[in-house]
């Protein structure tokens, strides 16, 4: 059971993750390969104040911020460039994240990682197993879906589907497209520094691999899987996608292999979605 | 001398990696597609090349077999792919998702087939040096040095004088008018990708010879390429090349100034602020397709 419960977790915390990436690529239609990467800021932030002994609220909370803050400077190229000069930004973005976590050792601890990260701890109970932690997991992907969702209805939103699809009408119409891509890419930046966090606190180790661009990239699988702007495909594209790995320990096949046969499936299926079904299970078409 | 020795490897990179973004930049300028898959036949045809040499090839037939098949596999994306979504009307965005896609397969089916790990070539000549005016050099390096040049004038004058290059200008130009007057540009993008893929394989497997291979670190080399192609104006082909071996002087000669393994974090710096302040290229050139 706690196998499975293990699964739901990381699936929660994926979710969010790719709630933030379907903000900006699904949303207001900016590319980002480098949501792994605020991730991982978050991640780091959360972890690094949590051994120094820093309450887990707070660190929380610097998490999110740094991550909402960083992520907006990551998205400004996007406001002057268009298209395909973003993806190489975005690209670039990742790559330099990736090498600042290998080698700013002092903070991030290398290449070897961080390990040590105290368990959460709420009233005297304690969040070790899976079980429990699915309780916090769900909370916060609860939140998180909330918040995508009101969004989705507000004004706010139909701006941003609007921006999508004809920027330059919408400024025509005298809407400001920057403050809204700004605002936009601050609250997909804090949902990174929320998955970030609850990774960091779920599994007490991290390190520049979990958070390379390998992440990214299944992040971006995971939007279009399961569909892109809506919050039904943010939620089983991750389900969907961390239950390969599942499937494939049932398969009798040599541990060396797990890695590339899980991600030559990914890539499978991206091919296999954009030809046949660019809406996803459950979203609209990109 | 040190410094002249930097330079010289960040010349003999730069070759290298022109030939990436001068292959890159001929499929993307024509196209318009994205290509992100071109690092995965890059990282094809060095293995191949390697499993040819292993079997007891001499080196150029094996190089000659990893162009062919680069150029094969190229082909194959865009007509079982490229093809197929263009014909859906799929946005670029659609295209470029599924050219990762691509990327991803290529690069596992070869982890899976050879080894994630570290691979060299069982060449005895690899490691030997050259010298010339003081300056140590291996034999793939010097070939690389020599070759690349040839291959960008060779592309340039194919392109110009040429009845398929000038077809493929043509259609690069004005998709819609190539259409009408029946040069067919679906035809004319399977060429163009054979052909860059066929080029991305020899700086691929030259590389590969001079250091070694592991099936992710491609995807570096693609996007140091692809700035360089930015940076140098979309759609010129010297521009894309001299840009590339700039940049490679740069990182390598920065190696001075500053710890090598920050150097891919300041070129990457370098690009956001030049292309912030300069977005048309250091070249200026019309490229105006819908971006």
């Amino acid at each position: 059971m706690n196998f499975f419960f293990s699964f739901l977790v990381l699936a929660e915390i994926f979710a969010v993750l790719a709630l933030s990436t379907n903000l900006l690529l699904g949303v207001v239609g900016i590319f980002s390969v480098a949501q792994a990467a605020i991730m991982g800021i978050g991640a780091y932030t959360f972890a690094g104040l949590a051994i120094a002994g820093i309450p887990m609220p707070i660190a929380l909370i610097a998490a999110i911020v740094l991550c909402g803050i960083i992520n907006v400077i990551a998205s400004l190229p996007s406001l002057r460039l268009a298209g395909d000069y973003f993806i190489i930004t975005s690209f670039g973005i990742q790559l330099v994240a990736t090498a600042v976590f290998i080698n700013w050792s002092d903070v991030t601890g290398g290449a070897t990682g961080l390990s040590g990260i105290p368990i959460v701890e709420i009233f005297g109970q304690k969040f070790v197993r899976a079980g429990p932690f699915l309780i916090l997991s769900s909370i916060a992907l609860g939140v998180v879906s909330l918040s995508f969702w009101l969004l989705m209805r507000a004004p706010y939103g139909r701006l941003l589907h609007a921006i999508r699809q004809d920027e330059i009408a919408v400024v025509a119409a005298g809407h400001r497209v920057l403050l809204a891509k700004v605002g936009v890419s601050a609250v997909s930046g804090m949902y990174a520094g929320v998955a970030g966090a609850l990774y960091a606190a779920y599994i007490a180790f991290i390190d520049p691999a979990s958070f390379d661009i390998h992440v990214s990239i299944l992040a971006v699988t995971m939007v279009v899987v399961g569909g892109a702007r809506t919050l039904a495909g943010s939620i089983l594209g991750p389900l969907l996608l961390l239950a390969i790995p599942q499937l494939l320990a049932l398969i009798d096949i040599p541990s060396t292999v797990v890695g590339p046969v899980r991600q030559l499936t990914y890539g499978a299926l991206l091919i296999a979605f954009m030809l046949w079904r660019p809406q996803g299970i459950a979203g609209k078409s990109l | 001398m040190l410094y002249i020795q930097l330079l010289v490897d960040g010349l003999v990179t730069g070759c290298a990696v022109g030939l990436v973004a001068l292959s890159f930049s001929y499929f993307y300028a024509t196209t318009g597609i994205f290509h992100v898959a071109h690092a995965g036949i890059y990282t094809l045809s060095g293995y191949i090349a390697l499993h040819f040499v292993k079997l007891g090839l001499p080196f150029v037939a094996a190089l000659a077999i990893a162009i062919a098949v680069a150029a094969g596999v190229g082909a194959f994306i865009q007509v079982t792919l490229y093809a197929r979504l263009e014909k859906r009307g799929a946005s670029p965005l659609v295209k470029m998702i599924a050219s990762i896609g691509v990327l991803t397969v290529l690069q596992n089916i070869v982890a899976l087939t050879f080894t994630p790990n570290i691979l060299q070539f069982d060449l005895p000549w690899r490691i030997s040096l050259v010298h010339v005016f003081g300056i140590g050099l291996s034999i793939p390096q010097l070939i690389l040095l020599i070759v690349s040049p040839l291959i960008l004038f060779a592309m340039l004058a194919f392109s110009r004088w040429t009845p398929l290059g000038k077809r493929i200008r043509a259609v690069a130009s004005n998709p819609e008018l190539a259409e009408t007057t029946q040069l067919h540009p679906e035809r004319i993008f399977i060429y163009v990708i054979a052909i860059a893929s066929g080029l991305v394989a020899v700086p691929a497997v030259l590389v590969g010879v001079d250091q070694a291979m592991q099936p992710y670190t491609s995807l570096l080399v693609l996007l140091t390429a692809i700035i360089a192609m930015i940076a140098g104006g979309i759609g010129s082909m010297g521009g894309a090349f001299v840009m590339s071996i700039l940049l490679a002087v740069i990182q390598s000669v920065s190696v001075m100034l500053v710890s090598g393994r920050w150097s891919i974090a300041l070129v990457f710096a370098v690009f956001i602020v030049f292309i912030l302040w300069r977005p048309e290229g250091l070249f200026r050139r019309n490229f105006n397709r819908q971006i």
